[in-house]
C-alpha cells in the first residue's frame, strides 16, 4: 500500500478510519477526501448553472436590439452568473482540491479539524441554496456581484434578492474562513517528519498563502455585508449618501476584499500549474524559492492596490498615480512565476498529456489576461476602457484562461488519484481543443468590442458597425465552450467507471499523494517515509541522485487548537478593523458621541471586563499547578465579570433607546451600535464558551484536552478584551479628552 | 523662487547634523575597523539619508511648510535609515547555524519594538504633537531622535547582526506584514481624511518665500499636499515592508544550502 523505506513515521489515528457506505456515509462524512469530492461535485453542478446563465447572456447579446431577455432578467442573470462563478464555482473547486490533496501531499491522515471541515462544506452548500432560493422569493439579486451601493440599497433594489445575496455571501464567507483556518492549522501542525516548509509542494505552499489571504480578506467583506444588511433591514445609512453615508466607502471595503480575492482564486491555480509542469517536463521546478517567495510578494501587495478598481471614482490624480505604480509592481512577482514555469519546461522531456496541454495553454492565456491587466493599471487607459467589454475580456482571461485552465489541468492530473481510473486522453484532447477554440473566440473579440466602446452590464446594444458581427462571433464561441463542457462531463462520467486503471503513480510523479493507493484508503497512509527533499518519491526511486539532501533539526509543531485560535483572531482583527474604521470615518467630530455617551459609567464596566482577563489567566495558572478548587473559583469569577460587562452594555443600550438613539437615528448611532453590538456578540460567544468550560470544570476532572480548550478560549477572551480597549479609547475616551 | 533654486540653495546644514554624521562614521571605524568593506556601504547610505532627511530641502520644508515633505522625512528616518544602518553592521561570524527563536527575548521582546515602531508613526500624527513638531525646533529634535531610536528597535528583530537576536522567519514575516497593515491604515486615514491632520501646514509662516512656488508653481493645495503625504505612508512604505519580507524569505531559503555542512552531514 505504501512505499517501504527505512525511517517510517507512524501517523496519528484519523477520525475517518471507519467509513459508512451508501448516501448516509457521504452526508455524515468527516473524511477530507470525501468532503473534497463533495465540494468538487457541487461546484461542478454550479458550473453548469453558471454556464447556462452565461449562454443566456450570450444569446441575448448575439444580435443588436434583441429582446430575448428583459433588462431586469438580464441584470439578475449577470449578477447570478458572476456570483455563482466566483463564490460557488471557482472558490469551492479550489477548496475542494486543496481539501482532497493537502493532507495527502503533506503525509497526514486528515485535516486538523475534520468536523470543522465538514461544517465548511455544509455552510457552502446551504449558503449557495440560500442564494438560489431568492428566485422563489421575488427574484434573484440584480445589483451585480460587486453589489455597489447605493444600487444595492433598498430604494434602488427593493426586492429581497439582494438580502438573500448578502446573507448567502455571509454564510459562504464564514464557511471559507473556517476552511482557511483549518488549512492553516493542518499545514502548520500535521506535516510528516522531514517535510519542512522549505520542502512543501508548491501547491500546498500556495494554498497555505491563499488561506492567509482568505482569513484577512473575507472578514472585510463580511463586515461590509453586515453594514449593508443593517442599511437595508434596519434603515441605517452607512452607504447611502442621502442619509449622510458614503457609497464610495462600500467600494473601498468591497475592493479591499475584492483584490485579494483575485489572488485567492489565482494562487491555488498557480500552485497546480507548479505541480503539473515539472512532472510532465521531467524536471524539478526551476527556481522553487522564487516561485514560493513571489507568492508571498503577490499576497502582500494584493492588499495595497485595491484602489485601482476605483480609478473612475475620482480619487484624485495623486492617488491614481500611487495605485498605478503599486498595481504595476504586482506584475513583477507574477512575471517571475511565468518565467520559472517556462524555464522548467525549457530543455525538459515534455509529455503533452491533456493535463500538460491545459497547463501550457494556461501560460499563454494567463499572459494575455495579465498583459491586459497591466494596461488597466495605467489610470488613463482605465478611464477609456473601464466598464467596457475590454474589462470583461480581461478578467475572463484571468479567471477562465488562468484559473479554469489550471483547474482542468489539475483535474486531469489528479482524477486518477481520486478515482483510481485515468481520464480518457482522446476525449481529453477534444475537450482541450474545444475549450481553447471556444474560449478565445468568445473573449478575444470582446477586447475589440470594449475598445469600440461597448459598455458592460447593459442588456442590449445599438446596431453599430461591426458590433453585431463581433458579438455573434462571441456567442458562437460561448456555445463551442458549452460543447467542450459536455465533452468534459462525458469524459468524467465514462472514465469514472470504464477508464484505464491508474495504479499508485501513473504519471511517475514525486509528491506524497502518489505514494498511496488510488483512490487512497480512508486513513490515507499506513506509514510515510521520512521526507528528505522536495521530491520524496524521486529520492526513493533514485537514491543515488538526490535532488538536494539536507536534514534540519525538527521542532515540535505547536498545538493545533492554538494555531487555529490565532488564525481566527487574525481574521476577527480584520473584521473589527473595518467596523472601527467606519466608526472613525463617520465620527470625525466627537459632538454626537459626547452628547450620547457616558464614558465614566462605561469605564467601570470596562474595568470588569479587563479584570476578567486577569482572572482567566489566574484560572489557567491554577489549573496548570493542579489547584482545582482555585481554578473553579477563578473560572466562575471570569464568567461573572463578563456577565457584569454585558449587563452594563444592556443598561447603556436601554438608556440610549429611551433617549431616542436607535440604529437608524443617525450615522453616529448606526456606527456605534454596529461596532459595540458586534463586540457584545463576541463577548456573548466567549461567555457561552466559558459557561461550557465551567460546567465541565465542575462535572469531572479537567485535564489534557480540556486544558487545551481552556487555553484556546483564553486566547479568544483576551483578544475580545483587547478589542474593547481599542473600542473604548476610540468611542468613549475621545469624548472626554 | 523656482524649483532649481529651492533644491540647490535651501539646505540647512546647521552644526548638529553634520557632527552627528561624522561621529557615526568615527564610531563605526573605531568599533569595526575598516570603512572600506561591503557592509559599510549600507552604513554610508544610512548616514547619507539621515543627512538628507534633516539638512536638505526635505528637512527644511518639513519644518512647518510642506506636509508631504514632513512625511517623507518620517519615512526616511524610520524605514530607511535604521534598517540600512543595521544592515551596515558586520554580521557576527560565530553564529549557531539554525534559525531559532531567541529564548531570551520572549514574546514581549517582539511586541514592544513593534508597538514602539508603529506607535511612533501613529503618535507623531496626533494633531497636537504633529503641530508642535512642525513649529518647535526642540520638539522636532525630540521627534527625530525618537523616530530613529524606535526605528532601530523596530528593525533589530529583523536585521540584527546577531543571528540569535533575529526572529524566526515566519514570525518575522507576520511582524512585518502587521506593520505594513498598520502603516496602510494610517496612510488611508491621512489620505482620505477630510480634516487637516496637522493644521500647522494649513497656513505656514513663509519665511523661505517658497509658498508661491509650492501653491502655484507645483500646484499643491493643502489638501493635495496631505493626500501625497498619506499616499507616501500608504504605498511606498508598504514596499519597504514587502521588500524586507522578501529579504527574510530569501534568507530562509538560503539557509538550506549551508545547513548540510553546518550539521556535519556526509558530503
Amino acid at each position: 500500500m505504501t512505499i517501504a523505506s527505512p525511517g517510517l513515521a507512524e501517523l496519528p489515528q484519523s477520525l475517518a478510519h471507519e467509513t459508512e457506505r451508501g448516501p448516509f456515509g457521504w452526508v455524515a462524512t468527516v473524511d477530507h477526501k470525501r468532503i473534497g469530492i463533495l465540494y468538487l461535485l457541487t461546484s461542478l453542478a454550479f458550473f453548469l448553472v453558471g454556464g447556462v446563465e452565461a449562454l443566456l447572456i450570450r444569446i441575448q447579446l448575439a444580435r443588436p436590439n434583441a429582446h430575448f431577455l428583459s433588462p431586469d432578467a438580464y441584470n439578475q442573470i449577470f449578477t447570478m452568473h458572476g456570483t455563482t462563478m466566483i463564490f460557488l464555482v471557482v472558490m469551492p473547486t479550489l477548496v475542494g482540491l486543496s481539501n482532497y490533496l493537502v493532507p495527502l501531499m503533506i503525509g497526514a491522515r486528515d485535516m486538523a479539524f475534520p468536523r470543522l471541515n465538514a461544517l465548511g462544506y455544509w455552510l457552502f452548500l446551504f449558503g449557495s441554496l440560500l442564494l438560489h432560493f431568492s428566485l422563489l422569493a421575488g427574484g434573484a439579486p440584480s445589483a451585480g456581484w460587486f453589489g455597489y451601493a447605493p444600487l444595492s440599497e433598498t430604494p434602488y433594489s427593493s426586492t429581497p434578492g439582494t438580502d438573500y445575496w448578502i446573507v448567502a455571501l455571509l454564510v459562504l464567507g464564514i464557511g471559507s474562513v473556517s476552511g482557511a483556518i483549518n488549512l492553516i492549522a493542518t499545514v502548520i501542525t500535521l506535516r510528516t517528519p522531514g517535510l519542512s516548509i522549505r520542502r512543501l509542494p508548491l501547491f500546498v505552499w500556495m494554498t497555505f498563502v491563499t488561506a492567509i489571504l482568505i482569513i484577512l480578506a473575507l472578514p472585510v467583506l463580511n463586515a461590509a455585508l453586515a453594514m449593508l444588511f443593517i442599511d437595508r433591514r434596519l434603515n441605517a445609512h452607512f452607504f447611502e449618501a442621502t442619509g449622510g453615508g458614503s457609497a464610495i466607502l462600500w467600494q473601498h471595503f468591497f475592493w479591499t476584499f475584492g483584490h485579494p480575492e483575485v489572488y485567492i482564486m489565482a494562487l491555488p491555480a498557480f500552485g497546480m500549474i507548479s505541480e503539473v509542469i515539472p512532472v510532465f517536463s521531467r524536471k524539478p521546478i526551476f527556481g522553487y524559492e522564487f516561485v514560493a517567495a513571489s507568492t508571498v510578494a503577490i499576497a502582500v501587495l494584493s492588499f495595497g492596490v485595491w484602489a485601482h478598481h476605483m480609478f473612475a471614482v475620482g480619487l484624485g490624480h495623486r492617488a491614481d498615480m500611487a495605485f498605478a505604480i503599486g498595481s504595476m509592481a504586482i506584475a513583477v512577482p507574477t512575471g517571475v512565476k511565468i518565467f520559472n514555469w517556462i524555464a522548467t519546461m525549457w530543455g525538459g522531456t515534455l509529455r503533452f498529456t491533456t493535463a500538460m496541454m491545459f497547463a501550457t495553454a494556461f501560460l499563454l492565456e494567463f499572459v494575455v489576461g495579465g498583459l491586459s491587466g497591466i494596461t488597466f493599471a495605467a489610470a488613463p487607459i482605465d478611464w477609456q476602457v473601464t466598464d467596457t467589454y475590454y474589462l470583461v475580456a480581461h478578467f475572463h482571461y484571468v479567471l477562465f484562461g488562468g484559473t479554469a485552465f489550471a483547474i482542468f489541468a489539475g483535474i486531469y492530473y489528479w482524477f486518477p488519484k481520486m478515482t483510481g481510473r485515468m481520464l480518457d486522453e482522446r476525449w481529453g484532447r477534444a475537450h482541450f481543443w474545444l475549450t481553447v477554440l471556444g474560449f478565445n473566440l468568445t473573449f478575444f473579440v470582446q477586447h475589440f468590442l470594449g475598445i469600440m466602446g461597448m459598455p458592460r452590464r447593459v442588456f442590449t446594444y445599438p446596431d453599430l458597425p461591426g458590433w453585431g458581427a463581433l458579438n455573434m462571433a462571441s456567442t458562437v464561441g460561448a456555445f463551442i465552450m458549452a460543447a467542450s463542457v459536455v465533452v468534459f462531463g462525458a469524459n468524467l462520467a465514462i472514465s469514472r467507471f470504464r477508464g484505464k486503471v491508474a495504479g499508485h503513480n501513473p504519471w511517475d510523479a514525486w509528491t506524497l499523494e502518489w505514494a498511496t493507493t488510488s483512490p487512497p484508503p480512508p486513513h490515507n497512509f499506513d506509514r510515510v517515509a521520512l521526507v528528505r527533499s522536495r521530491r520524496p518519491l524521486w529520492e526513493l526511486a533514485h537514491p543515488a541522485s538526490p535532488t538536494a539532501a539536507a536534514s534540519m533539526a525538527e521542532r515540535l509543531p505547536p498545538a493545533k487548537t492554538v494555531v487555529a485560535v490565532w488564525a481566527f483572531i487574525v481574521s476577527e482583527t480584520a473584521f473589527f478593523i473595518v467596523l472601527i474604521l467606519s466608526y472613525v470615518f463617520f465620527n470625525l467630530s466627537t459632538a454626537a458621541s459626547a452628547a450620547a455617551l457616558d464614558a465614566k459609567t462605561t469605564a467601570v464596566f470596562t474595568v470588569c471586563l479587563l479584570a476578567s482577563s486577569v482572572t482567566l489567566y489566574v484560572a489557567e495558572k491554577s489549573l496548570e499547578r493542579g489547584r482545582i478548587v482555585a481554578f473553579r473559583i477563578w473560572l466562575v469569577s471570569t464568567f461573572l465579570l463578563g456577565m457584569i460587562f454585558m449587563g452594563g452594555q444592556g443598561i447603556e443600550y436601554t438608556t440610549l433607546f429611551h433617549r431616542g438613539f436607535t440604529v437608524d437615528s443617525s450615522l453616529f448611532a448606526s456606527s456605534f451600535f454596529t461596532l459595540t453590538g458586534f463586540h457584545g456578540l463576541h463577548v456573548t460567544l466567549g461567555l457561552i464558551a466559558l459557561g461550557i468550560l465551567s460546567a465541565l470544570a465542575f462535572a469531572d476532572d479537567f485535564g489534557g484536552k480540556s486544558l487545551r480548550a481552556l487555553r484556546a478560549v483564553g486566547l479568544y477572551w483576551h483578544f475580545v478584551d483587547a478589542v474593547w480597549v481599542v473600542v473604548f479609547s476610540i468611542v468613549y475616551l475621545r469624548t472626554v479628552l | 523662487m523656482n524649483t532649481r533654486a529651492l533644491l540647490l540653495h535651501e539646505w540647512d546644514f546647521g552644526l548638529v547634523v553634520p557632527i552627528v554624521c561624522v561621529l557615526a562614521f568615527v564610531a563605526y571605524r573605531v568599533r569595526f575597523g575598516r570603512l572600506l568593506q561591503r557592509r559599510a556601504g549600507f552604513f554610508g547610505i544610512a548616514v547619507a539619508l539621515f543627512f538628507i532627511a534633516l539638512a536638505s530641502p526635505i528637512g527644511v520644508l518639513a519644518r512647518g511648510t510642506l506636509f508631504s515633505a514632513h512625511m517623507l522625512q518620517h519615512l526616511l528616518l524610520m524605514l530607511a535609515v535604521p534598517p540600512l544602518a543595521l544592515l551596515g553592521l558586520p554580521r557576527e561570524p560565530l553564529d549557531p547555524p539554525s534559525f531559532r527563536l531567541d529564548r531570551d527575548r520572549g514574546a514581549l521582546g517582539y511586541v514592544a519594538p513593534w508597538l514602539g515602531g508603529v506607535g511612533a508613526m501613529w503618535i507623531w500624527h496626533a494633531r497636537p504633537l504633529c503641530n508642535a513638531a512642525a513649529v518647535s525646533t526642540t520638539v522636532q529634535t525630540f521627534q527625530t531622535v525618537s523616530l530613529v531610536a524606535l526605528g532601530l528597535a523596530f528593525w533589530s528583530p529583523i536585521l540584527s547582526p546577531r543571528r540569535a537576536a533575529r526572529m524566526a522567519p515566519f514570525p518575522a514575516i507576520l511582524y512585518l506584514f502587521a506593520a505594513c497593515i498598520a502603516c496602510t491604515i494610517l496612510g488611508i486615514m491621512v489620505t482620505l481624511s477630510p480634516v487637516e491632520v496637522c493644521s500647522a501646514y494649513l497656513h505656514p509662516v513663509d519665511s523661505l518665500g517658497v509658498l508661491a512656488l509650492l501653491r502655484d508653481g507645483w500646484g499643491l493645495s493643502c489638501r493635495e499636499d496631505q493626500e501625497i503625504g498619506g499616499l507616501l505612508m500608504w504605498v511606498p512604505a508598504c514596499f519597504v515592508y514587502a521588500a524586507s519580507i522578501l529579504g527574510t524569505l530569501a534568507r530562509y531559503y538560503g539557509e538550506e544550502h549551508v545547513s548540510p555542512r553546518a550539521v556535519g552531514a556526509p558530503r
